[in-house]
């Protein structure tokens, strides 16, 4: 049987996630701003 | 003098779509690793952070570094700026890429390996690469002079270049934890098919979202070029 060890695979999703949305997001913002 | 921003503003919306396909494909990457991807046995569900991790490494290594590498030098044969600014807009992208690798490294490693981190020459060597990187940046912030920050910028970001073969085969030169290429190797892909189809669309999105930030933050980067250049005149 596996090892149970989901906790990580859901640990690293939300940090790589929370890396590439948070600079999207900052990109985003930047572009808004310099269309203003 | 109001500079013409059209052609940038066009680059910013392409680079705008791209990125939020991009993210939207990581979603769909994610969601196809835990629910349509086998589990595998020894590793259990930690292996599936595999699906973020290689195709985040491979950006990084083989896309990234190469093409602000390629930039770089382009640069220092040919003086044009549009070559620095490409370089550092995707040495910017290639620092976030790189830092999702050394985030998600340590939480697989924990379960399989037993560490957090371990000083194996590969694990070692992209964390150089990430200190180069930010180093890189740093040294832009501080240079005023655009052709002197183009210089000395574009020699830092070429060690980095050179730093990305012996990260590969770092592997096969020293012995350590990590495993060796199951891709980028001489014979065939050691992967089960389904196990190997996310992967490789895992490796075709990150790759997406990769061009659409690059897009996305070169046409930033030339709109504020052109609006300090008419402050200046």
């Amino acid at each position: 049987m596996p090892p149970d060890n989901g906790q990580y695979l859901v640990a690293a999703y939300v940090v790589a996630g929370t890396i590439y949305l948070s600079y999207a997001i900052s990109l985003i913002v930047q572009a808004r701003r310099l269309k203003k | 003098m109001t500079p013409d921003l059209g052609p940038a503003h066009a680059i910013i919306r392409r680079g705008l779509v791209l990125t939020i396909l991009g993210i939207l494909g990581v979603g769909v990457v994610m969601v196809l690793a835990v629910q349509f991807t086998p589990v595998e046995a020894r590793q259990g569900l930690a292996q599936k952070i595999f699906y973020i991790h290689v195709p985040s490494a491979t950006v990084t290594l083989w896309i990234a570094m190469p093409l602000t590498g390629l930039a770089s030098g382009l640069y220092l044969w040919l003086h044009d700026l549009r070559f620095d600014r490409f370089a550092a807009v995707s040495a910017e992208v290639a620092a976030v890429f790189c830092l999702a690798v050394l985030t998600t490294g340590p939480i697989w490693a924990k379960p399989i390996w037993g560490t957090w981190w371990t000083w194996d020459g590969r694990l070692t060597l992209t964390l150089f690469l990430f200190f180069l990187l930010l180093g890189y940046h740093t040294l832009r912030a501080a240079l005023r002079d655009p052709v002197e920050r183009g210089r000395f910028s574009a020699v830092i970001s070429i060690m980095g270049v050179v730093l990305v073969p012996f990260i590969h085969l770092s592997v096969y030169l020293w012995r350590g934890l990590h495993p060796q290429p199951i891709i980028m190797k001489p014979s065939a892909p050691s992967l089960p098919p389904e196990m190997l189809r996310t992967l490789l669309t895992g490796i075709g999105v990150f790759i997406l979202m990769y061009v659409g930030m690059v897009t996305l933050r070169y046409g930033i980067q030339l709109v504020r070029d052109a609006q300090e250049a008419a402050d200046a005149a």
